[in-house]
């Protein structure tokens, strides 16, 4: 039986398959390739408030990973996830007390953010659909209260010291350092989500999301593999947050605000079911909400806004279609 | 003090939280029908509370007119701010997920036209003289205005039921919440009950926000904050339900006062137990959710 439906609902869902027949196969590897060079050059080519806004976007980033595993492979939208964020953030803010080296925040927060994913999971997957987005919402706007009251520096927020990234290293204080680890880190967590998208779990979690009775009728548990992947979803989170400390060296209650679950999930929708799309759409809206944000005397709100509304009327699923039609009929 | 203190203390507390969870049913019943009957979770609704509760302190002086012209207002600006809802989420039709960011994209719009108008802090908002003072209860003394306010929600949940389960229109709208499908069957015109369900939504929760600004006064972020309240208030009551709305909206109020106060800081905790038990017990009901 799954066998059977695996490979369809697999090629229908990935958006990327149709394009490879027509461009050459070589473009794809050098194009990844050359970001990647610009990416880690970036450094040496733009200033300091650049790089940070990039290290910004790159947590950013990591988080609308989190949210399209959830809204692209399960097909349920999250409205919550800057909680496990936050919850990554907190606990790396708390290990940094012991020890100021990254990679141990990352785990130890990673870690955190699943074990919060899992907790708040138990009420997350009994909803579909928009239930879901709203309970998830609820959630994640209750963490974001009781963080205020419960959190170590209440309100105010807790700041941390600069992040060594390997033993034996000095601290990193310079943005173009703080980035490159950043960025490095991004690549390893968008490593493991790429071989999570190519296990059968996934393809099970397409399944969920195309029928879920057929998947049920097949012997699974629909609402286990929905939590597992709440829970996978919710240690990305965390891993974010523990970045977002070595970006920032702060956390407040504030990093638990809707604004950031919304401007996540809205990147995982950019993304239209793609890993790689998600992160483009996390980095656009960032550079929409901050960099063209601060041209216009801090209007990034009312940008963002905007951004939504042009993505909720744009046809964006015919969008897609009609440039895989496009590059097919050049071809 | 003694025993009969603590008693009278914490029996204020809860009258506290009687205003307050009135005001979130009053908000509440609003958005409960516009998901129940249009299928929209609009994350506009606390934005329409902000609005409410700003005309208040733009219009509202010590006397009688200023609540009288902000009510005023405030109706026409519910009116309009629902109808252009209903605009915005008609051509969206099937794709709940883009009616929320639509919804959600105004509300950011929104609440940064708001700061720039009013400004980022906190305004307080005075009630009329009339009804400033405070009275006794007790050895404590009471805002009257939080008493009156108990008596106008009482009115308005009285006044909702009538509408909502004895009137013709009602059994309209709860026709529509039932079974979409049957109710454009029988003839009944779905996309004018849904306009008219988005448009009362909206009166209610701008009236809402200039009858609560004195007690949940503006501020930015109180947006959000309401929606959240709202949103428990819908699911743990059962989503287009009007009565589910008004013990969930009581029981929160509960929770947000007394809860507080007898256990600082479980509030969160106790709406998130709140919300858990109602999808584990109705998960199957009302809380079956539409496909994304």
């Amino acid at each position: 039986m799954i066998t059977t439906l695996t490979p369809s609902s697999g090629a229908t869902v990935e958006p990327v398959a149709p394009c490879r027949e027509v461009v050459p196969a070589w473009l794809w590897p050098a194009a990844g390739a050359g970001a990647l060079a610009a990416a880690v050059a970036m450094p040496w080519l733009v200033n300091g408030y650049f790089i940070s806004l990039a290290a910004t976007a790159l947590v950013m980033a990591v988080l609308a990973m989190s949210a399209q595993v959830l809204v692209g492979l399960a097909g349920l939208p999250p409205l919550g996830q800057a909680a496990h964020l936050t919850v990554g953030a907190y606990t790396a803010a708390t290990i940094a007390t012991l020890t100021s080296l990254g990679p141990v925040q990352l785990v130890a927060a990673a870690a955190a953010g699943a074990v919060a994913a899992a907790l708040t999971g138990l009420l997350a997957v009994r909803a579909r659909g928009t239930t879901f987005l709203m309970v998830t919402f609820g959630v994640g706007e209750l963490v974001h209260a009781g963080a205020s009251r419960w959190a170590p520096g209440g309100s105010e927020g807790v700041h941390t010291p600069p992040v060594v990234a390997l033993p034996g290293l000095p601290a990193m204080t310079r943005p173009g350092w703080i980035y490159l680890y950043v960025l490095a880190c991004t690549l390893l967590i968008g490593a493991a989500v790429a071989v999570l998208v190519r296990t059968r779990f996934a393809l099970l979690l397409r399944g969920i999301a195309a029928h879920e009775p057929r998947v049920q009728a097949a012997g699974h548990h629909p609402r286990r593999l929905l939590l597992a992947a709440y829970t996978f979803a919710g240690g990305i989170a965390g891993a974010a947050g523990a970045l977002s400390i070595a970006v920032t060296r702060y956390v407040s209650p504030a990093d638990a605000a809707m604004a950031i679950s919304a401007l996540a999930l809205a990147a995982a929708l950019i993304g239209s079911g793609s890993m790689t799309g998600a992160c483009a759409g996390a980095i656009l809206l960032v550079a929409a909400r901050d960099w063209a944000g601060g041209l216009l005397a801090g209007h990034g709100p009312t940008l963002l806004g905007l951004c939504f509304l042009l993505l909720a009327y744009l046809p964006r699923h015919r969008l897609a279609e009609l440039t895989i039609r496009l590059l097919r009929r050049r071809a | 003090m003694g025993w009969d203190g603590f008693v009278t203390a914490y029996t204020i507390t809860a009258l506290d939280g009687v205003a307050y969870g009135l005001l979130l049913f009053v908000i509440a019943a609003g958005l409960t029908l516009i998901f129940g009957v249009a299928g929209v979770f609009s994350m506009a609704h606390g934005t329409l509370y902000l609005a409410g509760a700003y005309l208040a302190w733009h219009l509202a002086d010590d006397a009688w007119t200023g609540l009288t012209l902000a009510l005023g207002v405030a109706v026409a600006v519910g009116a309009l701010g629902g109808a252009g809802l209903a605009a915005a989420v008609r051509p969206l039709a099937d794709r709940p997920l883009d009616q929320v960011l639509a919804t959600l994209g105004i509300a950011y719009i929104a609440a940064d036209q708001f700061s720039l108008v009013f400004g980022a802090e906190p305004r307080s908002v005075d009630p009329p003289r009339a009804v400033a003072g405070s009275v006794s209860l007790g050895d404590y003394q009471y805002p009257v205005y939080r008493l009156g306010f108990i008596a106008v929600g009482v009115l308005l949940v009285l006044g909702l039921f009538w509408l909502v389960e004895r009137s013709r229109t009602g059994a309209v709208v709860r026709a529509v919440v039932a079974d979409p499908g049957m109710a454009a069957a029988t003839g009944l015109r779905t996309g004018t009950v849904r306009t008219g369900v988005l448009i009362g939504g909206g009166v209610l929760a701008v009236t809402a926000g200039v009858l609560g600004a004195p007690v949940i006064g503006p501020a930015p972020g109180v947006d959000t904050t309401i929606l959240v309240y709202s949103l428990i208030v819908c699911v743990v009551g059962g989503l287009g339900s009007i009565r589910g709305a008004l013990l969930a909206a009581l029981g929160v109020g509960q929770a947000l006062t007394l809860g507080v106060a007898l256990a600082p800081g479980a509030a969160s905790f106790v709406l998130a137990v709140a919300m858990l038990s109602a999808l584990t017990v109705r998960q199957r009901t009302a809380l079956a959710g539409r496909p994304a």
